[in-house]
């Protein structure tokens, strides 16, 4: 009884669906346990002395009571459960209605007051029916290493996974168009954002805000922006062509090379030197052949040559 | 000018080379042993080591601009430096002109003169004979200089190396005096040895081969050797200093290529191509690669984009790019050819003197555009030459004839042909930048006209044979006198001419290289049925300003329907009219293929043409083979025959632009056939969507082409493989954007197209980078821009932004946005919205405001952007007249720190000036002359270039003569009541012997030497004179008396004949008036005593009387009788010279390239050399 008070919730949606036919087996079934809760709400209130009361007065006292025995189920059912049973004993509700701050001891006196009046029993009705909610396909058994006691699976098409897309969009048109618009979006707003947090000039002197140009900055260095690659076409190109890679590893093998040759080459002049002789080294160290004046390495200095010179 | 005697006995007598000085240099020492980037200083020395020619040497004379000098017995003047005195009132450019000539004279190494005078110590006099060397050692710093070496000293944090600082020597034509004591001339040759020391991180490179690298003590800095072996001028000594990145050519080990930090991957891929281009030179020239090395540089902020010096060429650092760049690979290829060209023709053989400049520039123009030829193609030559062909014809009838040999002519700067001209065409170093130019394209064209002449393997045997000569002299020792054969003259090369190939090309010379001025041709043609003979009928325009005469052989390729036939017609003094014979009979409906020129048959629709006449059509001087301009009338229809089915692009382009006036269906049909054609030329194609006039047809065509199959409006992804169609598919919406509708408005599907065009770019998949084609659409943006209707001049504002203008702004200020964030090549776009916007300012859409532009004109921008906003302010200051932003140009061009952005500004102030000599503007006062002429006279000494900038825009505001923004000095004109004329003040009467120059120098002058009684000529005249009139006379009599008087026709000579005659008359006015400063006056009493003669360093008078006795002496002997009697007199020499020619005397080049007034030999005492002896 418990239970079923304490999962309205879950039996709520068959309610509500069948609420406009009420000779629906389980609304008869429950209109009946009211009826017979309103009894005995009626009955404690004749036995308090009351000639007569409100409806709703009734009503609402029949709903303290049902939540009070529906918390009643709840709370015995959560003890069972963490004490790793299914059904409750005793016990359980005993905790329960100490925990509810019920004095357990005085329950059997008041059980059997005199002036207590009997309930005949409610009518026995059928015990609804859970429909069956979906019975796609037959439940799985029980892989051998799992135990039977274990529950069953539940219904395959909670767990069965059918992946479904939506159609892909293949209208190139309209593909080209999201892209487009797309990338406008983020340039827009990556510019608006810019524009926003750093300094702007504007086209119209009134209206700073509606075209905000991102100010003109110089820079120490301005053919370096201008003649390289930004990353993201270095990007592209790795993307569009592989070939084209050639370009970037090459300078960090010129620092392979610049660090292992110098240390061959001249070792007491990697502190002061830092390019040239890197330079030429790197290059004997790919192609010994080639013979180049700039490659070869500084010669040290000859005091007598220095002073003839100066 | 190279004054050139008799050689000596000794030497063998062929073109020998005559040393203007007394002594022969044999070999130079240059050390810069410091140099210093934050102080951009430099000091070291030069040891000149010289062989004295004359018994008792007693002064050396070298050039040396801006360097410090230390030690003794020296003197210095150049008078270069401030040309005219400042204290001077008198502002005319004729006058600065020819001050200024004279003081390029006065040191002017061809002559034999420079700045730096040393004595030779008496003492060692003596001993001259028994040591017959001088060693000169001369001490110099130079300490910020202005010119000839450029310090970039870019700003931020870390080393000198790691700002990629660098230093690079920079010039317009011989300018190695400024940085370091040189005899600065390109005919003087040794063999150098140069050693820089410099900073331990950083590469010297420089001439010669690189013998040495050495550290100095202590390992901070190091030293590097050069030996140049290979005797060269001093104006090809070059030095570029920096970190740079070391690449060294995998093709070529002996070439070493050099660019600035982080920029190696794009070095690598840019000159990855020069191994094929030294191929090819060395293979045409079956010559080896004079240098043992060869070295190219690339620095930034370049002084020009290409310099080349005696084995190793400098170029900018914006040059290089990377495998997606497809706009930029054929511009910097060419670069690299031209650069590699001028080693052989320029560096290696250098020239004798001033006037044999074209024979260098032209041969080496003439090798590149062999290799243009192979390597883009004939189409693409053809093209080059017509467009080279154009532009010298369209300079030539607008500013002037381009002379290519200056002495050959009158021999005299008062040479007819060029007295119109602000500059003086004897001095390199006073050419206008754009008249330099113009040279080199017309040196090339003449070039290309003798090969025509004497067919391309004998041009290419002259050259070897020249190659050949100089490689043998370069390998002699110093004694021999070899040397002189590795200078190139005219008449060296016109005698290899006639020894290869027997031809005489006389005529030829004397037509385009003696003299200047193109010819202009007026072509119709009728069609006689009867005799079937095509009548040509041939005008002449000779009338015009700078065109002449052609008599001799034309060519005139007629397409018949049987065929291509070439007829040569002789161009007779009075024939007008040419019969030509025709071979084909008109029959209409004959099914026959029609052969073409190049021997293809094709099938054509005839239905076009007159049933009549069997012509298709006719081109006159299809190879090209004159300077000229022809305009010739034909049917419409000939004209899209020559479009569709003539195979040079030439032709075809010529017809393109001869359709525009033809807006009919048949040429728009016409057009289109010829843009689906596969194998067109892009050239072609781009110039024919440029003018195309139909409605949007265009846009279909565009559509079929570039937009995909399923969704027409949409544009495909961006693939660039085929280079034709990237170029069309550039250059359509560009021209479609500049379609008009009957309100003269774009229309609004052509938008709304670009717009698409922009919108659904894409280029993800592309190999290529697009943002030439971004740009490009911008520029169409920028095109589709109509003037705004403004109701009663409101301010514009956001509000009434039209809504489709709304939508090109905010296309190009995302654009603009975005390039910050991702910056794309060369920054393309950001030049494009610029122009973009001001474009929008123009036409009222945007408020006019140059702010925006002079942030991005900063110091600091890439330099295309730089241009473009200064473009965008010159022309907000010539529309608005805004003397605030002329101001800041003006202080730009000053103050900023990189030489090409201020000979940019000039340039660009010049052709858009924001007024001019004959314009009432509020802007020309007398403030902003002081400020130019001082910029001109002493604010640009140390860049010629500059200055010569300068000179060009001062012409273009003020006029050659005195500006009518200055006051008057009084008592300069009287006018005489009686007789109703405008005579001169009679008590200054005397005095105008320089103005005479111009204007009595020329003959065509109708300004009769009374010239003084003529009426006054222009009302600007008029208004200044009545001024001063108004002293003695009634402002209302006498602008009576000027209103009844006409113009006569000879305006510009009198004008101009009037203003110099004041410009003379100048200093002795302010010397009667202002008291005389002591030295202005001998000065101005010189000058007009001379006349007409050249005046010869006049400024050093005053430093050294001895000098100028030894100078005058000569010159008062040899001077000719001025004017008329002087061409006489020149008259007969050539005679002689002819007759001396027949009997191949050996004196011959000799005797060409000497002047009337050479001097200096004889001078110093070189009796074997005197001229009575050789005649």
């Amino acid at each position: 009884m418990a239970d079923a008070a304490s999962t309205p919730g879950a039996s709520g949606s068959g309610t509500r669906s069948g609420s406009k036919q009420s000779t629906n087996p389980a609304d008869n079934y429950y209109l009946a346990r009211r009826r017979t809760l309103q009894v005995v709400v009626s009955s404690l209130l004749t036995e308090a002395g009351f000639e007569s009361a409100e409806k709703a007065s009734v009503e609402t006292l029949t709903e303290m009571l049902q939540s009070y025995i529906s918390e009643i189920g709840r709370s015995a059912k959560s003890y069972c459960e963490h004490t790793a049973r299914t059904q409750p004993t005793l016990s359980d509700i005993v905790v329960t209605l100490v925990e509810m701050g019920f004095n357990v001891d005085t329950l059997p006196a008041y059980a059997k007051r005199s002036q207590r009046m009997v309930i005949t029993a409610p009518p026995v009705t059928n015990q609804p029916v859970t429909p069956k909610a979906l019975t796609a396909g037959q439940n799985r058994p029980h892989p051998p290493h799992i135990p039977s006691h274990f529950p069953e699976f539940p219904d395959p098409h909670t767990y069965i996974k059918t992946p479904t897309y939506r159609e892909p969009v293949s209208d190139y048109q309209v593909l080209r168009e999201k892209a487009a618009s797309q990338r406008r979006d983020v340039e827009r707003a990556l510019t608006r954002f810019m524009a926003k947090t750093g300094e702007t000039q504007s086209l119209f002197k009134d209206d700073v805000s509606t075209f905000p140009l991102i100010a003109a900055r110089p820079f120490t260095i301005p053919y370096l922006t201008a003649l390289l690659p930004s990353e993201l076409e270095m990007q592209q190109m790795e993307e569009t062509d592989s070939s084209e890679q050639d370009e970037q590893p090459d300078t960090e093998n010129l620092a392979l090379h610049m660090s292992t040759d110098e240390s061959g080459a001249e070792k007491e002049n990697t502190s002061v030197l830092q390019q040239n002789p890197s330079l030429a080294g790197t290059r004997n160290g790919e192609d010994t052949i080639i013979d180049n004046p700039y490659l070869r390495p500084v010669k040290k200095p000859k005091i007598r040559r220095k002073k003839s010179l100066s | 000018a190279a004054p050139s005697g008799p050689g000596p006995a000794s030497q063998k007598g062929e073109q020998g080379f005559q040393s203007p000085r007394p002594y022969k240099l044999a070999y130079q020492l240059v050390r810069i042993h410091s140099i210093s980037f934050h102080r951009r200083s430099a000091a070291g020395f030069v040891e000149l080591t010289i062989l004295p020619t004359v018994a008792d040497l007693s002064r050396i004379k070298l050039n040396s601009q801006q360097c410090g000098i230390h030690g003794a017995a020296f003197t210095y003047s150049d008078p270069t430096l401030e040309v005219c005195s400042s204290e001077a009132k008198h502002r005319a450019l004729g006058h600065f002109s020819h001050a200024y000539a004279t003081a390029l004279h006065a040191v002017d190494s061809d002559a034999g003169n420079g700045e730096l005078c040393i004595k030779v110590p008496p003492e060692l006099r003596k001993c001259v004979n028994a040591f017959p060397v001088l060693k000169i050692h001369i001490d110099f710093s130079l300490d910020r200089p202005q010119g000839g070496l450029h310090f970039v000293v870019p700003g931020g944090e870390g080393s000198l190396a790691e700002r990629a600082a660098h230093v690079f020597s920079c010039g317009y034509q011989n300018s190695t005096r400024s940085w370091f004591p040189c005899v600065d001339s390109y005919s003087e040759l040794c063999t150098w040895k140069l050693e820089f020391t410099v900073d331990a991180a950083m590469v010297a490179v420089s001439n010669g081969d690189l013998v040495d690298t050495v550290y100095t003590q202590g390992k901070r800095k190091k030293t590097f050797h050069y030996e140049l072996s290979i005797p060269t001028a001093a104006s090809n000594i070059s030095l570029a200093i920096g970190p740079f990145e070391v690449l060294v050519d995998p093709y070529m080990p002996e070439v070493t290529h050099f660019c600035l930090p982080q920029l190696l991957p794009l070095l690598k891929h840019t000159t990855s191509y020069l191994h094929k281009i030294f191929e090819f030179y060395e293979e045409i020239l079956t010559c080896r690669y004079p240098y043992s090395c060869f070295k190219t540089v690339f620095i930034d902020e370049a002084y020009v984009e290409v310099a080349a010096y005696a084995s190793m060429s400098i170029f900018s650092t914006n040059l290089l790019h990377g495998a997606t760049i497809i706009d930029e690979t054929p511009l910097t290829r060419r670069c690299l050819a031209q650069s590699l060209a001028q080693q052989f023709f320029g560096c290696f053989l250098s020239r004798m003197s001033w006037c044999d400049e074209w024979v260098l520039k032209g041969i080496s123009s003439y090798i590149y555009g062999l290799w243009l030829k192979k390597t883009f193609g004939v189409n693409e030559y053809h093209h080059w030459i017509k467009e080279e062909l154009d532009e010298i014809v369209a300079y030539e009838l607008k500013s002037g004839g381009v002379l290519l040999h200056p002495i050959f002519g009158g021999g005299n700067e008062k040479d007819p042909q060029v007295s119109h001209l602000h500059f003086s065409i004897r001095h390199p170093h006073m050419l206008s930048w754009e008249y330099y130019t113009m040279f080199q394209c017309k040196a090339h064209l003449v070039m290309r006209l003798i090969e025509q002449r004497i067919s391309t393997k004998c041009m290419l045997q002259v050259c070897n044979k020249l190659l050949n000569l100089a490689t043998a002299a370069s390998s002699q020792k110093f004694q021999s006198n070899m040397w002189s054969q590795m200078l190139l003259s005219t008449s060296g090369f016109l005698k290899s001419i006639s020894d290869v190939s027997g031809k005489d090309i006389q005529p030829l010379m004397k037509q385009w290289v003696d003299q200047s001025g193109v010819v202009k041709f007026y072509g119709r043609f009728a069609f006689n049925t009867k005799r079937n003979v095509l009548e040509l009928e041939l005008k002449q325009d000779c009338t015009s300003l700078e065109t002449q005469k052609y008599l001799g052989p034309l060519k005139v390729t007629v397409q018949e329907l049987d065929g291509s036939f070439n007829h040569t017609l002789q161009i007779k003094e009075d024939s007008l009219k040419h019969n030509i014979p025709c071979h084909s009979k008109s029959r209409r409906n004959k099914k026959k293929k029609i052969p073409l020129m190049n021997g293809e048959e094709v099938d054509m629709d005839l239905s076009a043409m007159d049933p009549d006449s069997p012509l298709l059509w006719i081109r006159i001087d299809p190879d090209m083979l004159l300077l000229r301009k022809v305009e010739f009338e034909q049917a419409d229809f000939m004209w899209q025959y020559q479009l569709c089915y003539e195979c040079n692009v030439v032709a075809q382009q010529e017809a393109i632009l001869a359709l525009e006036k033809f807006p009919t269906p048949a040429s728009r049909l016409a057009l289109t056939t010829i843009l689906e054609q596969e194998q067109c030329f892009y050239r072609i194609a781009n110039s024919m969507v440029s003018t195309w006039t139909g409605p949007p047809a265009m846009k279909s065509q565009f559509t079929r082409m570039f937009c995909c199959k399923t969704c027409p409006n949409m544009v495909k992804t961006n693939n660039f493989m085929n280079f034709q169609a990237y170029f069309l598919q550039k250059t359509m919406p560009v021209a479609m954007a500049l379609l008009r509708d009957a309100h003269n408005l774009c229309p609004k599907e052509v938008l709304t197209f670009i717009l698409g065009l922009i919108k659904y770019n894409d280029n993800r998949k592309n190999k290529f980078s697009d943002n030439y084609y971004r740009a490009e659409m911008i520029d169409a943006l920028a095109n589709c821009v109509t003037p705004a209707i403004s109701v009663n001049n409101e301010v514009r504002t956001l509000e009434n932004l039209n809504s489709d203008v709304r939508l090109i702004v905010e296309e190009i200020t995302r654009f603009l946005n975005l390039e910050k964030l991702l910056p794309s090549y060369r920054h393309t776009i950001t030049v494009s919205c610029l122009r973009a916007v001001r474009v929008l300012q123009k036409n009222g859409h945007v408020p006019s405001d140059p702010s925006l532009f002079k942030a991005y004109a900063e110091y600091g921008h890439f330099v295309d952007v730089r241009v473009a906003a200064l473009e965008a302010v010159v022309d907000y200051t010539k529309v608005d007249r805004s003397y605030q932003e002329l101001q800041w140009l003006l202080n730009m061009i000053q103050n900023d720190p990189v030489p090409y952005v201020r000979h940019k500004i000039l340039n660009m102030l010049t052709k858009h000036p924001p007024f001019t000599k004959n314009m009432e503007s509020p802007l020309c006062n007398e403030a902003l002359l002081d400020q130019l002429w001082k910029l001109m006279n002493s604010g640009t000494s140390h860049d010629w270039r500059l200055r010569c900038g300068a000179m060009d825009l001062y012409f273009t505001l003020f006029g050659l003569n005195r500006p009518s923004c200055l006051p008057l000095p009084e008592f300069r004109l009287v006018l005489n009541l009686k007789e109703e004329k405008a005579v001169l003040n009679p008590t200054i009467i005397p005095a105008p012997a320089t103005g005479n120059r111009e204007g009595t120098s020329n003959p065509s002058s109708h300004a009769p030497l009374a010239g003084f009684q003529n009426p006054l000529p222009s009302s600007q005249e008029e208004e200044m004179e009545m001024d001063m009139d108004t002293v003695h006379h009634s402002q209302a009599f006498s602008s009576q008396h000027l209103s009844m008087l006409e113009r006569p026709p000879t305006l510009e000579l009198s004008q101009c004949y009037l203003a110099s005659a004041r410009s003379a008359l100048l200093p002795s006015c302010v010397g009667g008036y202002e008291g005389a400063p002591t030295s202005k006056a001998p000065w101005g009493l010189d000058l007009t005593h001379k006349g007409a003669a050249q005046v010869q360093s006049p400024p050093e008078m005053h430093i050294y009387p001895f000098a100028v006795a030894l100078l005058c002496s000569p010159l008062s002997r040899k001077r000719p009788p001025p004017n008329n009697e002087h061409h006489h007199h020149h008259k007969h020499k050539k005679h002689k010279h002819k007759h001396k020619h027949k009997q191949k005397h050996k004196h011959d080049s000799r005797e060409k390239d000497r002047e009337p007034f050479s001097f200096s030999s004889p001078a110093l005492g070189r009796s074997v050399c005197s001229p009575s002896l050789s005649d």
